[in-house]
């Protein structure tokens, strides 16, 4: 159970948000939380190991450099993202999209099926 | 000015026997400058303060020689013709000023009061007579407040000057009545006809109080009038504002993420990634008084499984240290820190997650909580009380209430403030910040509130108001925890930690000079080899400032006047380490582990 996480990157003790929300997402290697499913828009997606989903917001992540990348839907812009707790690939974020039709996606993340979990959270607050 | 007597041009202002056509001849021979308008504005505040003080010569001279009348003719007449007593000179010139007021309608209360002190004199010097028929024939017919009237009616009766002058309140024709009537008559009038009363006096205050609103450590109990006009004031911060490191505290073998000064400020507890908590001694030395060193008082250990210490909070009455663990942090351990022995471990459910805690002021309960949604009353003797659910604890913090119950103050992942009462289950949100909370700190008197926000800054709230009073900015922002901590004998001062492994000090009283809050800079303390996480305000030493850092050490930080005692007196290990303001620490034990990661 105890989370596996490389000692040597850790400086101060990292600053985790949390979304909140009924349905979490968490990073499955070291349990971060990551997003929920109010945030969820598809789930027809596919990464590097099967299934992904495409969130609209997503916190705790580090990204990586801009890559130019073809994909199935078109030419894309996008950084890789991992956990920022333990630096885990879990996915990427689309900065921009040259077709129009898929321009939807800019500002989205994806975070493949197989790398995280989902657990249980509880009611949000109302707002006040 | 004997010249000026012998050629026979008397034109003393004061003298009511001058005739103004000839001093107004005499000012056209006189002027050997031009001045412009603003000079001249200048001349008559100058020459009106000199009069004040008694130097009438000189204030004539001044008049002369600048061509600057300091009134208008029939106002200078008015004024000498009520300190001569000479009422009915003095009513003629008030009817020539009448056009100048700036509100008609004031004009029967001038009168009134004129014709008041009148009354008032004759009564005094015994001319019953005299003061009758004032009363009747001018007082009356004016109309105005009818109470004072019948007030000064009433004192026809009294016996003797004396009673009169006790019954009245009025201080007679010698204690400076005259110029009274003539300071609250002043206000009546625009500047051009009579000059507000103590211009340049008023003046200089304004300037004062001004310097001392951009004073970047205002820390002094004088008052305005009290400090000195020849230069801009300005506090020396060498007095207060810590910006020397006097000593290097290198006992933690890793970075050390957390320090406190207890209540009372007798100690200091640190904790970090070595899962100790160090408990040290704060002595103050007796020879020079006032320059307090710390000592290693005890190591204690929170067990190797737990991430390290995340934080630790000291009991109101400093002798009880509480701390909590950064992973697993199940359980939270309280010891007894004189002693160093274990009071309490609690643990409530395994799946819990206690990673900050506050105690009430009783000093026996305190809360726990931490983001996975637990928040939990527990205290010393009972262990777990009562849990709030559904709530992301993100930092905590206790305030006493008007009813004398405690309101427990907590930061959740949705970046509210909230009041919870567990007493009464009641709970409310206070504000709601605008950016992800990192953590938050009280002030020792409990009104105001340091929140740090991620890659915002430190904002101060006022708990009564309930709104932010400043937000502080200067700090370097990244991915880490940091706090801050709000101290000094007002609360005037806040310091954080920051990511350029500088300490950040603000004076939250002073203003920028267009009063703009916005743009208050830090004073940066240099000597750290990380990333400063946390810092910690002496309660009672004002000016001590502790800091834990990434690079193992914890530092601590004094004015410059009392570190310069401080390092004299150092006899053992922990030296002094480097210097403050001016980067350049060249400490002999800082050890930095490795290169911090780049931050994205």
């Amino acid at each position: 159970k105890s989370p596996e996480f490389n000692a040597s990157y850790s400086m101060g003790r990292l600053h985790i948000e949390h979304m909140g929300g009924e349905r979490v997402f968490s990073c499955a290697n070291c349990d971060c939380p990551l997003t929920n499913r109010q945030q969820l828009i598809s789930t027809r997606f596919t990464g590097a190991t099967g299934r992904a989903f495409l969130f609209n917001r997503v916190v705790n992540l580090d990204t990586s450099e801009l890559q130019d990348r073809v994909m199935l839907t078109g030419r894309h812009m996008v950084r890789d993202v991992s956990c920022r707790k333990c630096k885990t690939k879990l996915g990427w974020v689309y900065e921009f999209a040259t077709e129009e039709s898929q321009q939807y996606k800019e500002g989205k993340i994806i975070l493949e099926r197989a790398l995280i979990n989902e657990s249980e959270g509880f009611p949000d607050p109302v707002k006040d | 000015l004997l010249e000026l007597m012998e050629n026979g041009s008397g034109c003393l202002n004061g003298s009511g026997a001058a005739d103004s056509a000839e001093k107004a001849q005499q000012q056209q021979q006189c002027p050997a400058v031009q001045l412009s308008e603003r000079n001249c504005e200048a001349v008559r505040v100058i020459g009106q303060y000199l009069r004040e003080l008694g130097l009438a010569r000189s204030a004539e001279a001044l008049v002369l020689e600048a061509g600057c009348p300091l009134e208008s003719g029939a106002a200078a007449q008015f004024r000498s013709s009520v300190l001569l007593g000479d009422w009915d000179g003095a009513e003629a010139s008030l009817a020539s000023l009448r056009r100048a007021l700036w509100r008609e309608s004031s004009w029967s209360e001038i009168a009134f009061r004129l014709a008041e002190q009148r009354y008032l004199e004759l009564l005094e010097s015994g001319a019953h007579i005299a003061a009758l028929c004032v009363l009747r024939g001018k007082l009356t017919p004016l109309q105005f407040s009818p109470d004072r009237l019948h007030r000064l009616s009433g004192l026809i009766m009294c016996s003797g000057p004396e009673e009169l002058r006790q019954l009245s309140g009025w201080s007679g024709a010698a204690g400076g009545t005259r110029q009274a009537l003539l300071d609250s008559v002043e206000q009546f009038f625009p500047p051009s006809v009579m000059l507000p009363p103590k211009r340049l006096s008023v003046l200089l205050d304004q300037a004062v109080r001004a310097q001392v609103s951009r004073c970047r450590h205002h820390n002094t109990s004088l008052s305005p009038d009290q400090l000195t006009l020849l230069a801009d004031h300005s506090c020396q911060a060498a007095a207060s504002v810590p910006s020397v490191c006097s000593q290097v505290l290198d006992a933690h073998q890793d970075e050390v993420h957390v320090c406190q000064f207890s209540p009372n400020g007798r100690f200091l507890a640190t904790g970090g990634r070595d899962c100790v908590a160090i408990v040290w001694l704060v002595e103050a030395a007796a020879n020079p008084p006032g320059a307090p060193r710390v000592r290693h008082h005890l190591t204690l250990r929170i067990g190797e499984e737990r991430g390290g210490v995340a934080w630790l909070a000291w009991s109101p009455d400093s002798r009880l240290l509480l701390a909590c663990a950064a992973e697993e942090a199940t359980e939270v351990i309280v010891w007894e820190a004189e002693t160093g022995d274990c009071i309490k471990k609690l643990k409530h459910r395994d799946e819990d997650s206690l990673t900050t805690a506050a105690w009430l002021p009783d000093s026996n309960h305190f809360v726990v909580g931490g983001n996975r949604g637990h928040f939990y009353l527990c205290s010393v003797d009972v262990g777990f009380e009562k849990a709030w659910d559904f709530i992301r604890v993100v930092a905590l913090a206790t305030r006493r209430e008007d009813d004398g119950g405690t309101a427990v103050l907590a930061a959740d992942t949705f970046a509210r403030i909230r009041r919870y009462r567990f007493d009464t289950m009641q709970d409310e949100t206070l504000f709601r910040e605008d950016g992800p909370v990192m953590s938050m700190s009280i002030s020792q008197d409990e009104t105001l509130l340091a929140v740090c926000v991620a890659s915002a800054g430190v904002h101060l709230w006022d708990l009564r108001l309930r709104v932010c009073r400043r937000r502080l900015h200067g700090l370097t922002h990244g991915a880490y925890l940091l706090h801050a901590s709000i101290g000094g004998p007002n609360q005037d001062f806040v310091a954080s930690g920051s990511h350029d492994a500088r300490v950040c000090v603000w004076h939250r009283g002073c203003q920028a000079g267009d009063g703009a809050q916005q743009h208050l800079l830090p004073d940066k303390l240099s000597g750290h080899g990380g990333l400063v996480s946390c810092v910690s305000w002496n309660p009672r030493h004002h000016g001590m400032l502790a800091s834990a850092s990434d690079d193992c050490t914890v530092r601590i930080w004094l004015p410059a006047s009392l570190a310069a005692a401080a390092l004299a007196a150092s006899a053992d290990g922990t030296g002094p380490g480097g210097a403050g303001f001016s980067s350049n620490g060249c400490c002999s034990s800082t050890v930095s582990k490795h290169q911090p990661p780049p931050l994205l």
